[in-house]
């Protein structure tokens, strides 16, 4: 009996908002079953079976992926605005830095590896991309003379004992913590998204020393327990900007720090699983599709999410929510977060500026190191300290 | 989820156990042939406690039976009152490569092995501590021995001791594999240019058809097929190369094997032309009798396997669970 396709999608919770999943229900002709890993649990899926589902988000881990074939290689000739994303893959070489890893594991390349060099055949479909730094409370700033400039130091300085939390996930916190190792023990690492087992230890032994003293207030798991996190006492912390987009429509004042040692890139892009065929395939092909209309990229430009072609969320986006978003000007109306509710005042400007000024403040991408192990064994050290 | 199957894994007393009941079925050890401890002991070259245990399971399978004043006899109870005598040492019986062929052999040695197989299997996904006590149970070898095994094996680097002196396996890094790599790079290109003019041409045309049929497509590409390619050239073709210690650290310095078979299980074998292509290259050289162009296009197929083989690691890395052997336990 034929049934009507249901598509499987694994993704975190962050780049999901509830208004994405209401609409690509609604808009597409087959059933849609997603399913929210906030932990390595969902990369442990993908890698391991393929056959359990037919579209995944994936974040920093690609070549991972690709190296394990648990997902196939996309056609771009069957991408709607594929063109563009070919076209946009060669003039962002020139700002290589700001835009990283989005383009330059992106191709199939004759041998098989994925590479920069453009080919019809992409290992993920590019979506959406940003950076990240960590947040603070205005009471901050009464620790440092007025014009100080923002530094990832904070996160382990004396002065906020017991006030500050850091997230829970090995790769993206350690590349934070070697980012305020680097700034507050002034020394510098040679390549803070792949750190060697020598610059794991030190990072390590100082998140344990500080953490024994009771330095960190809470360890956070998602954006939700990020905001909670703050609510409930941290002044200092990692975060997510949907988080922001949450405690700033229940009225905290966060700011988003501008480091001045720079940001931390992220992107999340779409794959295909290498076990996808016949309808599940067609199927996934048309979610990528959809994708690429721009209504949902809209959605999450409201939490803060840059979408890989901005012209395309452009027409979804009111002229104050482009200018405030993309252009760094200030808002001109009240702006609302993904659920519709207020979280933008107006006259407030995006800490950073606009879209290529805070994408060209990346310090280093989000990328699962290759001492990834190690680092895991350590991190959990910390974490059960 | 895929599960790997723990090479050399099965305790001592259940290997003597089944050799055992194997040899009465056969006939090999007849009914009424009266069984010491000692003497089996001795006749299969093992210690006696796994000989004990594997005789008392043998009792409980009424394969022999226990004797009122000593040992056991073959055959179920109340058959023979007066058991054979015999010098075990002078039947014939049918062995396991395990037993009996390893006279002489120091106890620790005949686990080190399988105890090095167990640990390499398991640190690509995490780090694990040991147990001696359970190493000695699951080996039925005293502790004497079990310490001897894991401090050679801390002096081959691949365990630690831990702040509470606990003995701790992994993570494999990276870094393992680079420094394994670069003194393999440097030794294992000349250990094969020094087995050149040793090696039977017929033999190197016959693994040379093996890649051949692999690449056409003819023979498909199986683990075993693999492991056996893999076998040809790191393992046979390096025999002949008469430098003890060169072929000692030449394979102490193949740990990626141990990734590429991993890898294979676990996630399973994708296309391997670049692969056997190299091997090709190398016994192309070979087969001209060219020790030198052999050694250069072997260091580029380490070079090349290198990045393979760090690729695959990565992917181990996010692995939660590997069949581990009952004396390890994950700790991260």
């Amino acid at each position: 009996m034929p049934q009507r396709p249901k598509l499987r999608v694994i993704a975190r919770s962050e780049v999901l908002p509830r208004r994405v999943l209401e609409q690509a229900a609604s808009e597409l002709p087959f059933d849609l079953e997603f399913e929210l890993i906030d932990s390595v649990k969902g990369l442990q899926r993908v890698v391991t079976s393929p056959e359990s589902f037919d579209v995944y988000h994936q974040w920093h881990t690609v070549d991972l992926i690709w190296t394990a074939r648990a997902i196939q290689a996309i056609d771009l000739k069957r991408i709607h605005n594929g063109a563009l994303i070919k076209n946009h893959a060669v003039a962002r070489r020139s700002d290589s830095r700001a835009f990283g890893s989005v383009f330059n594991q992106l191709f199939v390349q004759p041998s098989g590896t994925i590479g920069p060099t453009p080919t019809d055949q992409i290992v993920m479909l590019p979506l959406q991309h940003g950076v990240d730094s960590f947040a603070f409370l205005p009471a901050v700033l009464k620790e440092w003379p007025p014009g100080t400039p923002h530094s990832w130091g904070w996160m382990l300085d004396k002065r906020l004992h017991g006030r500050v939390a850091i997230m829970s996930e090995p790769v993206l916190g350690m590349i934070e913590a070697a980012l305020a190792v680097e700034a507050s023990e002034n020394m510098s690492f040679a390549d803070v998204g792949n750190l060697s087992i020598e610059e794991i230890d030190l990072v390590a032994d100082i998140l344990l020393r500080k953490k024994k003293l009771g330095h960190f207030k809470t360890i956070w798991n998602n954006h939700h327990e990020a905001a909670r996190s703050m609510q409930r006492g941290a002044v200092l912390q990692s975060m997510f900007s949907p988080a922001i987009a949450t405690l700033r429509s229940q009225g905290v004042p966060v700011v988003s720090a501008v480091p001045q040692e720079g940001f931390r890139g992220w992107h999340v892009d779409l794959c295909i699983s290498s076990a996808a065929q016949g309808e599940q395939l067609e199927a996934a092909y048309a979610y990528l599709n959809w994708w690429m209309n721009g209504k949902a990229g809209a959605v999450t430009t409201r939490q803060g999410y840059y979408f890989v072609l901005p012209d395309l969320v452009r027409p979804h986006l009111s002229a104050a929510e482009w200018d405030y978003w993309y252009a760094g000007k200030p808002a001109e109306t009240a702006l609302t977060n993904p659920a519709g509710e207020p979280s933008v005042a107006p006259g407030e400007i995006r800490e950073g500026g606009s879209y290529l000024e805070r994408m060209a403040r990346v310090r280093v991408w989000n990328a699962f190191m290759d001492e990834h192990t190690y680092l895991v064994r350590r991190w959990r050290e910390f974490l059960e300290a | 989820m895929a599960k790997a199957k723990l090479a050399g894994s099965k305790p001592y007393y259940q290997i003597v156990r089944e050799a055992l009941r194997a040899n009465v079925v056969d006939g090999n050890l007849p009914v009424g042939t009266r069984l010491l401890v000692s003497a089996v002991a001795d006749r299969l070259g093992v210690s006696r406690p796994p000989v004990k245990r594997a005789l008392d399971l043998l009792v409980a399978e009424g394969v022999i039976a226990p004797l009122s004043s000593q040992g056991y006899v073959v055959g179920a109870l109340g058959g023979q009152e007066s058991p054979a005598r015999t010098n075990l040492h002078g039947l014939t019986l049918d062995l396991p490569p395990e037993l009996g062929s390893k006279l002489g052999q120091p106890s620790w040695e005949r686990i080190f092995a399988a105890v090095e197989a167990h640990i390499m299997n398991c640190i690509p996904f995490g780090t694990f501590q040991i147990s001696e006590a359970g190493i000695g149970g699951y080996f039925d070898v005293s502790r004497t021995v079990v310490r001897d095994v894991l401090s050679r094996m801390d002096g081959r680097g691949l365990i630690e001791k831990d702040r509470s002196s606990h003995w701790i396996a992994g993570p494999f890094s990276a870094r393992m594999l680079d420094d394994a790599h670069e003194v393999r790079r440097l030794l294992e290109p000349g250990a094969l240019a020094a087995a050149q003019p040793h090696l039977d041409s017929s033999i190197l045309a016959k693994a040379r058809g093996e890649i051949d049929a692999v690449l056409e497509g003819s023979v498909k590409l199986t683990r075993e097929a693999v492991e056996r390619l893999e076998t040809d050239l790191h393992v046979k073709a390096l025999r002949s190369q008469r430098n003890r210690p060169l072929a000692q650290a030449v394979q102490l310095s193949q740990i990626s094997l141990v990734i590429n078979r991993l890898f294979y299980t676990y996630i399973g074998l994708h296309e391997e032309n670049e692969m056997l292509r190299e091997h090709a290259l190398v016994f192309d050289h070979l087969l001209l009798g060219d020790g030198h162009g052999a050694a250069v296009a072997l260091r580029h197929h380490l070079d090349a396997d290198h990045e393979r083989a760090r690729a695959r690691l990565k992917v181990l890395s996010v692995f939660d669970a590997a069949e581990i052997a009952p004396y390890l336990t994950r700790i991260h």
